[in-house]
């Protein structure tokens, strides 16, 4: 019996490592009074699609049903959730603050940290625009990974007007504009200057790979500021100021960096841009951003920011530094042998009761108890009820 | 904030000037690593020494920071790591090969499903699918000039330094596909997890050849 490539079991031990950490991401979103949904696993692909987008498209599993329409199993909730709020919740008053945490699905070449079903956590904040909800995003991932122990995770913060405000010196059209923002998102440097070779002066070519180069702070944001040449552009670079300025004040200040390379999905994000990472994995942790666009594109106007991770990777990059945080299986209280009675009014006190079935005696059932490191037995013998106290 | 880098370098041709570079960057590489798999220096930097081609998957999973790789093997491996520098050594070209005699290198017109042998597979079929040519890739470990001396294919694409070994089997380039060069490679979240040392490191490896 082998499983389909992408997919995997929970062990006891696994699944309970899992829980923990959903519940450590519930509890922060719920601190930060965000209200979890939850939306079928699969849905008509028509109404998802134009939300996806061509790459998360071609990653979707698509089947039929029975009269031939075109399901998808979700490859992500963003969209999901943007079309319920265009829908069921439009007439809702802003901002909604809405959470979730649920599998999708994507046909990917499986490797570590890239499963084709994985559990994806995140939050959605709709309707404001301002400053205000991009920082609320920022301050609610970092309190996450803190609260799962991944304290010393580094944020990436970047908005998307920047990098076009600063190619807009270029003699770039518009497809030599995205081609530019696909290197710089992969920081593919060499054939960056090759692309850009004749576009503009040495010295312009050289100064925009020099920031694309660069992660700082103020440094990077008056270095783009210099470069950049769009109002659009500009408001970024103030906004970033701004975020830096509210982090700062609550601590985070030195766990945040500015990268105007951050693009993660080019066409999907339309202004602040974050990503948080550790040392220990070779990949984002988590990350999101503004995405404007997208509400009305299910006919419903307003702004829209929000993060997402995958559990699986928080998993590992917790495993990797031996975490011994989460996942310790609950004690058990007693240990009763004998009588259903006994066993029922122990759990009716809230205790973790486990039954012994096999008439052990004592002797056995002392062993039974070291072995489970459980602190009391009771007997029920002949009419009598004995209770043990065991000493390790 | 400064921990260590692991830097993987390739065995084989690009070995020593990788070496010397790393030397000359401040980074204690031995000119003759034997049979190591890796060296650490006193500042804790650690060298591995890699076939060439498993270079960009020790980068992209983060089982290395940062490397040095041909270009040629990025284009047949397609990792996902950041380019950061071209190191400008080891300079060869990737090129579609034929027997002289056959004149493909005159304008005759190459004919379909024409076997290809190479060790390249990817970048040949993507070179013959960009041009709508159908031909059949043979995947070849070595010697892949062999191949159409024997009857085996009737093209090679293959990697070009000096031109000498196709000289010695009346071989002749039809087209060249690409130029290949040593190239710095970084994994992307290592890029900004140990930013200052690899920045540190990628300036004084590009320094002797200010662009």
């Amino acid at each position: 019996m082998r499983l389909p490539p992408g997919t995997r079991d929970w062990l006891p031990a696994e699944l309970r490592r899992k829980r923990a950490v959903e519940t450590v991401l519930r509890s922060v979103f719920e601190r930060w009074a965000y209200s979890e949904v939850q939306t079928p696993t699969y849905e008509r692909f028509d109404a998802l699609e134009a939300g996806l987008g061509e790459n998360l498209s071609l990653k979707t599993f698509l089947f039929s049903d029975k009269s031939g329409t075109q399901i998808a199993l979700r490859p992500e909730m963003t969209t999901p959730v943007a079309r319920l709020v265009s829908t069921r919740m439009r007439e809702a008053p802003l901002p909604l603050r809405l959470s979730y945490v649920g599998s999708a699905y994507r046909y990917e070449d499986p490797q570590e940290g890239r499963m084709r079903e994985f559990t994806t956590a995140g939050l959605e904040l709709i309707g404001p625009e301002s400053l205000d909800a991009d920082a609320e995003s920022l301050f609610t991932a970092i309190e996450a990974m803190d609260a799962l122990g991944l304290n010393d995770t580094l944020f990436d913060i970047n908005h998307a007007a920047i990098v076009d405000g600063v190619l807009a010196a270029l003699e770039l059209d518009q497809l030599g504009i995205a081609h530019a923002k696909e290197l710089i998102s992969g920081r593919n440097i060499v054939s960056l200057r090759e692309r850009l070779r004749g576009t503009g002066s040495p010295q312009a070519i050289e100064e925009i790979v020099r920031l694309v180069l660069t992660r700082g702070g103020e440094d990077v944001l008056s270095t783009a500021r210099r470069l950049c040449h769009t109002d659009a552009g500009l408001a970024g670079i103030e906004r970033l100021r701004s975020v830096l300025t509210r982090a700062n004040e609550l601590g985070f200040g030195d766990r945040i960096k500015v990268d105007v390379s951050l693009l993660r999905d080019i066409e999907y994000y339309t202004g602040f841009i974050f990503e948080g990472f550790a040392n220990e994995v070779g990949f984002a942790l988590c990350g999101g951003g503004r995405y404007d666009r997208l509400l009305p594109l299910f006919g419903f106007e307003a702004g829209a920011v929000g993060w997402s991770l995958s559990v699986e990777r928080i998993l590992i990059a917790l495993e990797r530094r031996h975490s011994t945080r989460f996942g310790m299986a609950p004690a058990i209280d007693v240990l009763v042998s004998g009588s259903d009675v006994i066993a029922a009014r122990e759990r009716a006190a809230g205790k973790i009761v486990r039954i012994d079935f096999d008439h052990l005696e004592e002797a056995q059932l002392l062993d039974e108890a070291r072995r489970h490191k459980i602190p009391r037995i009771v007997i029920a013998s002949d009419g009598v009820v004995r209770e043990i106290e065991v000493t390790p | 904030m400064s921990l260590p880098l692991r830097i993987a370098i390739p065995k084989g041709n690009l070995f020593d000037e990788s070496a010397a570079r790393l030397r000359a960057a401040g980074v204690d590489v031995p000119a003759d690593p034997g049979r190591k798999l890796t060296v650490t220096a006193s500042d804790g930097t650690q060298v591995l020494f890699l076939r060439p081609t498993d270079v960009p998957s020790y980068v992209e999973f983060g089982a290395a920071d940062c490397g040095i790789v041909g270009a040629d093997v990025l284009w047949e491996t397609e990792r996902h790591v950041c380019e950061i520098a071209d190191l400008g050594f080891g300079a060869c070209r990737l090129v579609v090969a034929a027997r002289r005699s056959d004149r493909y290198h005159e304008g005759a017109q190459l004919p379909t499903f024409l076997r290809v042998a190479t060790k390249f597979e990817k970048t040949t079929e993507a070179f013959f699918a960009e041009r709508d040519l159908p031909v059949q890739v043979i995947k070849l470990h070595g010697s892949v000039e062999l191949g159409p001396l024997v009857g085996l294919a009737d093209l090679i694409v293959d990697l070009v330094a000096t031109g000498n070994t196709l000289r010695e089997h009346d071989l002749v380039v039809v087209n060249e596909i690409a130029a290949s060069t040593a190239r710095f490679v970084v994994n992307p979240v290592r890029f900004r997890a140990k930013y200052g040392a690899i920045t540190a490191l990628f300036e004084r490896l590009t320094a002797p050849v200010a662009v």
